[in-house]
């Protein structure tokens, strides 16, 4: 078995295919795609945000401390657009980044004039912070003229803050830092993990399945004096080898890059994360990883050695990725938990299972339960594989 | 010696829309079910290389991947030196060594590398194997590209190279299925007098061609298929015989018995 094992890796480790997907994709394609969209994101950001706005203002001479704010050259920029009052088109034609119009009604004493509406006229599709920019301005102003009515009304400052918030509904959290983190973190862990197994699992379980006997070894094997089922579990064990690297590289490399790649704030907040997760947990995860790693390899090389082909192997194998993706969206939904028949609905349950030990809110008995059950679902689909592996009408199709 | 008595193999049709019009003719096809050996027997002695021929879907290669264990027939028998290939099949995959027609190779492995595997998966000490195969590269001309991998090999050096591997156990009997198809001249020569030091150890050679001017050259023995069934089984002389001399006229007049028959 381990002489077909190291056949297999061997073969697979001078596969620049492989190489890619196990390796550079995940210790660098991966980093850079994600470091490249997050520069790009902050430079949109900033140019968004430093941009000269262009704009025209319709009744001006009501708000003459807006118009006083809006004056800033190296932010904003008046334009004159005369009597013309198809703002969207200008908007469109980028005559003008927004429309500021004040109503005749807008007055300082909101006692008596009442509540203004201050119409914008922007297009708020895509990101410009025109809006967020505007409203700074015009939000400035309006609290100025809360607070002068406040005095003209003589409140006190604690009637001030009764009368903008008379019931203040206070959140007393009894989850700690880690739970709170943990169910956000952990919920995405095993889907990370899982899809990162499966693909990286996928290339070389049809390499070695149907590719096999695409080129025409696969007779060859077959007719060595070496049990079939040694056959099986050697390639068996690359796939699952396979699988497991890939999800191992990945995550290592996102949490090495990440480190290196945040800031002071961030890092501290991964270690004090980090830090409160015991060994024991990320032992436990990686065990519980184990089964789910056996399910893929079983399932995938049985299609592998149906298929007659790489390509059909391939198409076989694509909808493969929406069976595993659903199982772990269940565990993501609010009021699943590793309760009563979730906790024996196959991948769901481990998903859950990670959740709970990234949250520290195992329940350790469980685990034996669930990784049980994965054990032998596990354990009939590799059964399924020999069978499948003996059959003529799979093997000479 | 190889002694077949008898033997059949049928297969399922998994989808008869699929079938041609020609196959569906094919008095093989009964029902869902597709004969391809119907009745096969012959017997290959110590020393003797027997030529198997046969038109295409003949039945040649169902016959020979039975022989090689990687079929297994409804009925008949298969022995290799007394030894029973159906119940006993690990222990006559050490006795046989088969090179199927499709010579497939593992590219990302060198010669070296692919022929060391398989004299590994037979038990071969790594002593052993790189003594054999150093044997094999003096004798099958190996030793240029024995180091390079196999992806980039031509259809001669692949073929050259999956002989080694399949003999690289130093089997007792050895199968060959079209050894020689899409080789050069050059490349052929070197299959054929290699099949010719089996015949002079006196290693039994089956080997299935379409040439009749290999099997005049190296055949002791002709057994001809036709739709699953042993047209001709006798000494080359005889067969030869059947159409004054002419092993081409031997071989049609084999084939429109079976037509015949049908």
């Amino acid at each position: 078995m381990w002489l077909v094992f190291l056949k297999e890796l061997k073969e697979l480790l001078r596969d620049k295919k492989t190489l890619f997907f196990m390796i550079a994709l995940p210790l660098l394609i991966f980093p850079l795609i994600f470091g490249g969209v997050a520069f790009v994101t902050k430079q949109a950001i900033e140019k968004a945000e430093t941009k000269v706005l262009k704009y025209a203002m319709v009744g001006a001479e009501y708000a003459p401390v807006i118009v006083d704010h809006l004056q800033q050259p190296d932010k904003f920029e008046l334009v004159d657009i005369g009597a013309e009052t198809d703002y969207a088109t200008l908007i469109r034609n980028e005559t003008i980044d927004f429309v500021l119009i004040i109503p005749n009604s807008y007055n300082s004493d909101v006692l008596s004039a009442g509540q203004s509406t201050i119409q914008l006229y922007l297009n708020d599709a895509g990101l410009n912070l025109v809006y967020k920019r505007v409203n700074e301005i015009v939000k400035e102003q309006s609290d100025r003229f809360q607070l002068e009515a406040f005095s003209t009304l003589g409140l006190e400052a604690s009637q001030q803050q009764a009368l903008l918030e008379p019931i203040v509904l206070e959140k007393v959290n009894t989850a700690d830092d880690r739970e709170n983190w943990g169910e956000k973190i952990g919920g995405m862990l095993p889907y990370l993990l899982f899809i990162l197994c499966l693909q990286g699992a996928m290339f070389p379980a049809t390499d070695i399945g149907a590719g096999e006997k695409e080129r025409g070894t696969l007779e060859t094997l077959l007719i060595s004096p070496i049990d079939r089922n040694k056959i099986v579990f050697g390639k068996f064990f690359t796939i699952a080898f396979a699988g497991t690297m890939t999800a191992l590289i990945t995550v290592v490399s996102m949490a090495g890059w990440g480190l290196v790649l945040s800031q002071g704030m961030a890092v501290k907040f991964v270690a004090d994360f980090m830090g409160q997760i015991g060994v024991l947990d990320f032992i436990l995860i990686f065990l519980m990883l184990v089964p789910v790693v056996a399910i893929f390899a079983a399932v995938l090389l049985s299609i592998s050695i149906y298929a007659k082909s790489f390509k059909e192997a391939q198409s076989y194998m694509g909808p493969l990725v929406i069976f595993v993706i659903i199982p772990v969206i269940l565990a993501l939904l609010p009021g699943v938990e590793l309760k009563g028949g979730w906790a024996w609905v196959p991948l769901t349950n481990v998903a859950l299972a990670m959740k709970e030990l990234v949250k520290g809110t195992m329940d350790y008995f469980q685990l034996i339960a669930i990784f049980g059950s994965t054990v032998l679902i596990a354990g009939a689909l590799i059964a399924f594989c020999v069978y499948w592996f003996k059959q003529e009408k799979v093997l000479f199709r | 010696m190889i002694e077949i008595k008898n033997l059949a193999k049928k297969f399922k049709i998994e989808n008869p829309k699929k079938l041609s019009e020609q196959e569906k003719k094919d008095p093989r096809l009964v029902g869902r079910f597709f004969h391809s050996v119907l009745d096969v027997s012959f017997k290959c002695e110590k020393g003797q290389v027997l030529g198997l021929l046969g038109p295409n879907g003949a039945g040649k290669t169902t016959t020979l991947r039975m022989l090689s264990t990687a079929l297994k027939p409804d009925s008949g028998s298969l022995a290799i030196n007394g030894i029973n290939v159906l119940t006993t099949p690990l222990l006559a995959r050490q006795k046989i060594g088969f090179l199927s027609g499709s010579t497939g190779l593992y590219g990302r492995l060198t010669g070296r590398e692919n022929i060391e595997y398989f004299g590994q998966l037979h038990g071969l000490s790594a002593s052993k194997t790189a003594q054999r195969i150093e044997e094999l590269a003096d004798l099958l001309d190996l030793h240029s590209f024995l180091d390079r991998r196999c992806e980039n090999f031509s259809t001669g050096m692949k073929q050259k190279t999956a002989i080694a591997r399949a003999v690289v156990h130093e089997p007792e009997v050895v199968i060959l299925d079209e050894p020689t198809t899409g080789l050069d001249i050059m490349a052929t020569q070197t299959v054929l007098e290699f099949i010719r030091r089996l015949k002079a150890q006196g290693t039994p050679v089956i080997f299935s061609t379409h040439h009749l001017d290999e099997v005049d050259e190296l055949c002791d023995k002709v057994v001809v298929i036709d739709k699953g069934r042993t047209m001709f089984d006798g000494e080359t002389a005889a067969f030869r015989a059947l159409a004054d001399g002419s092993l081409h006229q031997a071989f049609m007049a084999s084939i429109s018995q079976s037509t015949a028959q049908v």
